[in-house]
């Protein structure tokens, strides 16, 4: 007959029972607690809050020692292992894929009596114990684990050893969780950890295996030497057991062992190489992302890993279809967010380097489904999707089309400027710069949809990786715009905030800053009264700043500003002149000569230039400034630099040269 | 040019030639060949165990392991833990389903929210089978609820059961099959596959594999050839093939 009773015990009543002196009572409701919460995380929430955790490992500490003999069959020695097995069941689920479990179990002061309660003679007790230590090792609050004590590495050895699944599955989820640096790598290499691991990928169970998997990957990340004491010897072998598993009958085992692969692949320039692996991983891959489940919302993320920064393997996967596999699955929709985020960022990695990937987006027309992710609920989605169009945004050929300045992309984009997610405002502001590039006459609609007073008012942002972003976007929005956009932009601004950022502690700030002014008076003359403005604020702070330049990008961009406002009339030459000779304390020498010594190629182009247009013959002052020059050694600097290496370099000085003989120098 | 047309015609019409003559084989030529194919004893009683183990024949298992000498590659003992929960479900005592297979490995129910959603699921059909409605929406809305705000599918699904409620006559309503026993069997075999995993045991037996891998052989197999197919799985017999 079938049971569908719902007359529970109130959980704060099944607190009450589980501090009855009855060992029978308090067996039933340690079960009763553990069936409630097993599977339903609200439950876990509630019973967390009454204080069931310090509770539960509250019994676990008093029965410790109740089961010491293996051999008593008893009513009372059965009451032990149970109160022992439910208890510590219990923990184990409250820690399962929940943070706060996991915090509240480590807070009750559970965890070392779970280790002790692994050398109990009952294998169920340790079965139980085991489990719950293996659902804290899965989160990241997890006690990290010395592997450099000789006393933990044999205590990790006899857990590895163990013929118990979740014995030996607990010793590979520690190594998986806390084993982080070099020399925790090759301390598990020396006590001969890699070959347990080994043994178990080519005998254990499907769960010891995937385990094995895991963590000699996170033993091989990014440590080629392991790789290779592992591979080398017996050439081959090793790794053709893990290449054997990516064809695995079980999804999760074949993911597995593409991610081992991947990461020997990216760690060392030895192994698996050849095309013949590549376009494996590819397929494989590619193929797990029709798995309905977790493997399929973890795939693409592997598929990242194994084709960023890489053109080869962008190649092979845009001929194996990738793109059209990954944009087939975002159409269907209704994703997971974690599967939507993956496929987006894998996307964005197609599109990074490669135009013939980039030219796939346009013809499968998809920028719509771009705008839907771009509003999407989930943050992770939002800046994967601004990622994404940040990559297929660098197609020169389709910016200068017009084909991304249209309000179905600007408006949302704009609108992720105040998303309460810093990292997704910076996606969005990497996404903008690329799209304000726009060649053609459109950046008006950014202005329309408020984009540009947006990202004045982000300039101004705590972050600085968001102001830094901002006044990217907005020197390349100002890039060759037209003087009306430029006088908005600066109007917006104002030269007080504008000097500010010149000024701003952080050096990323401070070059794009720079990189804005220099897009901002490029071009026509009447712009280069911008560094006037409010008695020469801006032209100050350049000056102030190329003082003390912390890197050569700094100096570079206030360098070409300079060289544009030099580009002047003779009032705006004469006042680069006066900054370049303004001294600061006890220097004597100017920043200019500093500039032309550096072994930066960029920098010293950008001096040369700022100097060529100061010496222009077509000006009346030419010849004083080009005296003052001499006077102050930078035109023999520049003399000495007539067979520089770097072709611009010599250009340039080859110009000065000519120029200064119209004057009659020799 | 037209030498060249008169070469291509005739190579056309040989091979049309060849594709429709398809090669004849008698019964007796079959069963002769089939004899000369050597299949080993011990093969075919592991087949028999491993189906009967997969699919939880414990006894069954169990006398054919006396009277065969066939080892398991399956402790019986613990398919008799798994063939309680299956029986459980089969029942409609879901709640009891639960507690057992959490005593056999909380990480199943734990770790797996479709299958516990689908077990919950069938606990409230079964208290609106049995009329109790009152219990029927406290369970949804205290058990259910929070797990359709977690998944939108799982919100979908739960709607559909909780609809039942506003039938009169459940029995023929649009959503009926939800009452049928089928249901239950679904589930029951959703638990059965969920355990078997859990125990790294395949969830399912070699048997049907070798039935399709047969199909398929005999589909490629027609297309170059009339032989004695095998129409009938369940009886095996050859029919003779059409001349």
């Amino acid at each position: 007959m079938p049971s569908a009773t719902v007359n529970k015990p109130r959980p704060s009543e099944l607190l009450s029972r589980l501090t009855s002196a009855e060992p029978e009572v308090k067996v039933r409701a340690l079960r009763e607690v553990k069936n409630q919460i097993i599977g339903n995380r609200t439950k876990k929430l509630s019973f967390l809050k009454l204080g069931a955790v310090p509770a539960v490992a509250g019994i676990l500490a008093d029965s410790i020692d109740d089961v010491t003999d293996n051999n008593n069959c008893n009513n009372d020695s059965n009451n032990a292992i149970n109160i022992l097995v439910q208890s510590a069941a219990a923990l184990g689920s409250f820690a399962c894929g929940f943070d706060a479990g996991v915090q509240a179990v480590l807070d009750a002061g559970a965890f070392p009596n779970l280790l002790r309660l692994l050398a109990n003679p009952n294998e169920k007790v340790v079965d139980a114990v085991a489990r719950a230590l293996r659902m804290i090792y899965q989160s990241k609050l997890a006690p990290k684990y010395d592997f450099l004590q000789q006393k933990n590495m044999e205590f990790l050895i006899s857990l590895l050893n163990s013929e118990k699944e979740n014995v030996s599955g607990l010793g590979a989820s520690i190594i998986t969780r806390s084993c982080e640096t070099n020399l925790e790598q090759k301390a598990l290499f020396d006590a001969g950890i890699l070959r347990k691991l080994n043994s178990l990928l080519e005998g254990g169970s499907l769960s010891q295996r995937d385990a094995s998997l895991e963590s000699l990957a996170t033993i091989f990340r990014n440590n080629p030497e392991v790789i290779s004491k592992f591979a080398g010897p017996e050439i081959g072998r090793p790794l053709s057991s893990i290449i054997d598993l990516a064809k695995d009958r079980y999804p999760r085992t074949r993911l597995l062992a593409c991610m081992c692969l991947i990461v020997i692949r990216n760690a060392s320039p030895h192994f698996l190489q050849d095309i013949g692996i590549k376009t494996k991983l590819i397929h494989i891959l590619l193929e797990l992302l029709d798995d309905p489940g977790q493997v399929g919302d973890e795939a693409p993320f592997a598929f990242s890993s194994l084709i960023a920064q890489k053109e080869d393997l962008q190649k092979l996967a845009l001929e194996a279809n990738a793109i059209d596999k990954l944009h087939h699955h975002i159409k269907k929709g209704s994703l997971h967010p974690r599967r939507y985020e993956g496929i987006l960022l894998a996307l964005a990695d197609m599109y990074s380097k490669l135009e013939s990937c980039r030219s796939k987006f346009l013809s499968l027309q998809v920028l719509n489904l771009l705008a839907d992710a771009l509003t999407d609920y989930n943050a992770g989605v939002r800046a994967a999707a601004c990622i994404c169009l940040k990559s297929v945004t660098r197609s020169i050929k389709n910016l200068s089309a017009g084909y991304f300045m249209n309000e179905t992309i600007v408006i949302p984009l704009v609108q992720l400027f105040l998303d309460p997610s810093t990292s997704v405002q910076v996606a969005a502001l990497g996404a903008t710069s690329n799209i304000v590039v726009d060649f053609t006459t459109r950046k008006s609609i950014f202005v329309q949809c408020g984009g540009m007073k947006q990202l004045v008012q982000l300039a101004k942002s705590m972050e600085s990786s968001v102001r830094s972003n901002a006044l990217w976007a907005l020197k390349n929005f100002v890039f060759q715009a037209d003087n009306r956009l430029k006088e908005g932009v600066f109007s917006e601004l104002t030269a007080s905030l504008l000097s500010s950022l010149i000024r701003d502690p952080e050096p990323s700030v401070q070059e794009q800053a720079l990189a804005l002014v220099r897009n901002l008076v490029d071009g026509c003359i009447n712009l280069i009264e911008f560094v006037f403005a409010e008695d020469g604020l801006i032209l100050g702070a350049i000056g102030r700043q190329l003082q003390c330049a912390s890197t050569a990008e700094i100096g570079i961009q206030g360098m070409y500003a300079l060289c544009n406002v030099a580009s002047g009339n003779e009032f705006h030459k004469e006042a680069v002149m006066q900054l370049l000779f303004t001294q600061m304390g006890d220097k004597n020498q100017s920043f200019v000569i500093k500039f032309l010594q550096s072994n930066d190629s960029r920098l010293c182009t950008a001096t040369v230039w700022t100097i060529v247009n100061l010496t222009c013959p077509s000006s009346p002052g030419a010849p004083g400034r080009l005296e003052k020059l001499r006077n102050a050694g930078i035109v023999s600097q520049i003399k000495n630099m007539v067979n520089d290496p770097c072709v611009d370099v010599k250009l340039r000085v080859r110009t000065v040269l000519g120029q200064s003989m119209a004057f009659g120098d020799n | 040019m037209s030498l060249f047309w008169i070469v291509i015609r005739r190579l056309a019409e040989i091979e049309e030639r060849m594709a429709t003559s398809k090669k004849v084989i008698t019964r007796e030529e079959w069963e002769k060949r089939l004899n000369d194919v050597k299949i080993r004893k011990e093969d075919m009683n592991k087949l028999v165990m491993n189906f009967l183990v997969t699919e939880g024949y414990v006894e069954a298992a169990e006398k054919f392991r006396m009277e065969s000498g066939t080892e398991p590659d399956i402790d019986l003992a613990t398919i008799s833990d798994r063939m309680a929960v299956k029986k459980a479900v089969q029942c409609g005592n879901v709640e009891d389903a639960i507690e057992k297979v959490n005593d056999l490995n909380p990480e199943i129910l734990d770790t797996n929210p479709q299958l516990f959603f689908h077990l919950q699921q069938q606990r409230l059909i079964e208290l609106i089978r049995n009329g109790k409605i009152e219990e029927a929406l406290e369970f949804a809305q205290e058990e259910l609820a929070p797990r359709g705000e977690e998944n939108q599918t799982f919100l979908e699904e739960l709607e559909r059961t909780v609809s039942l409620l506003a039938f009169e006559d459940v029995s023929n309503c649009p959503l009926a099959e939800l009452l049928d026993i089928s249901q239950r069997l679904k589930i029951a075999s959703e638990v059965n596959a969920a355990i078997l995993t859990s125990q790294s045991h395949e969830k399912d037996p070699k048997l049907p594999s070798l039935l399709k891998m047969l199909i398929w052989a005999q589909n490629q197999l027609d297309e170059k050839a009339a032989y004695p197919r095998i129409n009938n799985l369940s009886n095996a017999t050859l029919e003779d093939p059409t001349v």
